[in-house]
């Protein structure tokens, strides 16, 4: 059975930096722990001599990345059109550090 | 015109349309104005492109009336799943994060389909970032499936497999990671095709599950999906996992398979627990493909009982990363609550991502996290090459693999619940992207509410071509697919 607890909750909440209603963590309470004691079934099938699947294909394995080229990027204007918050022709963020 | 346009098939009105039968403009108005009628009842669009579909179409009656060469799909209205990018258009993505985002370039699959003068009439429906069995996690509204709008059209691709069910469009695209186009077909009565992994550019399409995911068409006839591939079925360079492959002929091949010389695949032991109404359906079809001359025999693909526990680890996984970039910082909403960094992150994603979307990325995370990887992911990594060695052990002894689309037809809206038994429903669609398989939905009949049931036939690796050629002939010997949902056969 998996243990997946309040305390588990919390601290994927921080590294998925994701905040939950309290709706939605009880749901996520029930689910979660369901759901991962179903996927123990894999536990069942011997894999000790199986290599894990890193490609779907085998024509992808010996594919290697072209080099990196110069191309059409977009322009400053079009990525700022979708930035939530700009200024002087960059993205504004609040402060990174909290000043006491 | 003596039929009425949303009766004929792409091809069909293609063929009006370059003959001179009928006006773009006039076909473009026909359907605008079926979609302003049915859709409120549907949800099947999240976005009308009216205005931009009417330019189209004029731009295309001034290239026949000045007779310059016509596209593949000059004159065929399309949806286009809203996760794929149509420049200066939103993509939503079915969320909130996104609800505001203009797309800044084409994905390549719309680039491909305009460029042969197709008529894009809007973007369609779908689980928020395509994580869906149902349609009911689009964080808009949900889809209604067109042979009762009491049951859900399937998901991710709800609303393209609903536009087509209902003919409001011809041709839509989809996509799918675990079954999002098959299912839908499948329970809206329509065809969907999932290529091999790598046929079609995922550029421009918001990335789920990216070692999973493919782009394909849902359309009313295999033909029109074959038409749609010859023109999306494009190595594409924008994409690394594009396959480097010429374009394949899937039309003018379509009737070149004899199934008398074909052996069908039929897993017994995996179906063992099929419902009576859906093994009568499926049972069926075999008659019907063994009266046409193939040969079924029973294969073992016994390790696909594991396949909703494998994905649900690698998509999860795959998608917490993909979806760590809708930050709040560069694109999407940004929570107006945040006073300091940190609070953009997360606020934001709290109030962006619905339910299911934080369930996954949270499942995702932990089973990539440090003392749970090997336990889950690479466990689920090593299942995962099983799975593909069963099929690869299947395709000596068959050419093709048959399954049912779903276990049952659709269901009503908000009648699941319990999240085992909702990712169950793609317990058969599931094997084909977990082996990177070219797999057709194709329509095979009604339960006793009315409702359709889908037949699956998944092929080797690259052999989409056969692949829609078996579909095609069994399309031909049960026409399942001229059969239009009695509430949109009208006006």
């Amino acid at each position: 059975m998996s243990n997946f607890d309040e305390h588990t909750l919390a601290n994927l909440e921080k590294l998925c930096r994701i905040r939950c209603t309290p709706e939605e963590k009880k749901e996520l309470l029930l689910s979660m722990g369901k759901i991962l004691d179903y996927m123990h079934q894999l536990n069942e099938i011997d894999t000790s001599n199986v290599s894990a699947c890193n490609y779907v294909l085998q024509e992808m394995a010996g594919t290697e990345l072209r080099e990196d080229e110069i191309g059409d990027v977009l322009s400053r204007e079009q990525f700022l059109a979708n930035a939530p918050d700009q200024i002087g022709g960059m993205i504004r963020v609040p402060p990174v550090i909290k000043i006491p | 015109m003596t039929k009425k346009l949303h009766h004929l098939s792409a091809l069909e009105l293609n063929r009006a349309f370059i003959e001179g039968q009928i006006r773009a403009v006039d076909i473009a108005a026909y359907f605008l104005d079926r979609i302003q009628i049915h859709n409120p009842k549907l949800g099947a669009f999240l976005s009308i492109l009216a205005e931009r579909a009417l330019i189209q179409a004029e731009a295309i009656d001034l290239k026949r009336s000045q007779n310059k060469p016509l596209g593949r799909l000059a004159g065929v209205p399309i949806a286009i799943k809203d996760n794929m990018h149509i420049l200066n258009e939103i993509t939503t993505c079915g969320s909130k994060f996104l609800k505001n985002y203009r797309a800044p370039f084409d994905a390549t699959a719309v680039h491909l389909m305009e460029q042969e003068d197709a008529l894009i009439l809007g973007k369609t429906n779908l689980d928020e970032f395509a994580m869906g069995s149902s349609n009911e996690n689009s964080a808009f509204f949900p889809a209604h499936n067109p042979w009762n709008v009491k049951c859900v059209p399937g998901g991710s691709s709800g609303g393209s497999a609903a536009a087509i069910g209902a003919r409001l469009s011809l041709l839509a695209t989809g996509s799918d990671t675990g079954g999002s186009i098959r299912q839908p077909a499948g329970l809206c009565g329509v065809v969907g095709f999932k290529p091999t992994y790598g046929r079609v550019s995922r550029f421009g399409l918001v990335a789920f599950g990216s070692s999973l995911d493919q782009i394909g068409p849902i359309t009313t006839t295999v033909a029109d999906a074959a038409l749609a591939m010859e023109v999306i079925g494009r190595h594409c360079p924008q994409d690394s996992t594009s396959l480097t492959l010429p374009p394949e002929s899937y039309l003018d091949t379509l009737n070149n398979t004899n199934l008398s010389e074909i052996t069908f695949g039929v897993p017994w032991h995996f179906l063992e627990n099929l419902a009576p109404e859906s093994r009568t359906n499926f049972s069926n079809s075999l008659d019907v493909l063994k009266g046409l001359g193939a040969k079924i025999i029973d294969i073992d693909l016994d390790i696909c009982k594991y396949a909703i526990a494998i994905y649900y680890i690698l998509a999860t996984a795959e998608a917490s990363t993909n979806l760590a970039r809708f930050d709040g910082i560069r694109y999407g909403e940004r929570s107006s609550q945040a006073k300091i960094l940190d609070d953009v992150y997360e606020l934001s994603r709290e109030e962006g991502f619905g339910a299911e979307v934080k369930k996954r990325v949270m499942l995702g995370t932990y089973v990539l996290s440090s003392g749970y990887q090997d336990a889950y992911y690479k466990k689920a990594q090593k299942v995962r090459t099983l799975v593909i060695r069963s099929f690869e052990r299947a395709y000596d002894r068959c050419d093709a693999v048959l399954l049912p689309v779903s276990p049952s037809t659709a269901f009503p809206l908000h009648s699941i619940h319990d999240p085992i038994q909702m990712y169950m429903q793609d317990i058969f669609t599931i094997p084909a992207n977990l082996a990177g398989l070219p797999a057709i939905s194709v329509p095979s009949g009604f339960d006793n509410n009315g409702l359709p049931f889908g037949l699956q036939f998944i092929g080797p690796q690259m052999h989409d071509v056969p692949v829609m050629q078996y579909a095609h002939a069994y399309e031909m010997a049960t026409l399942y697919t001229r059969k239009i949902a009695p509430a949109f056969e009208g006006t």
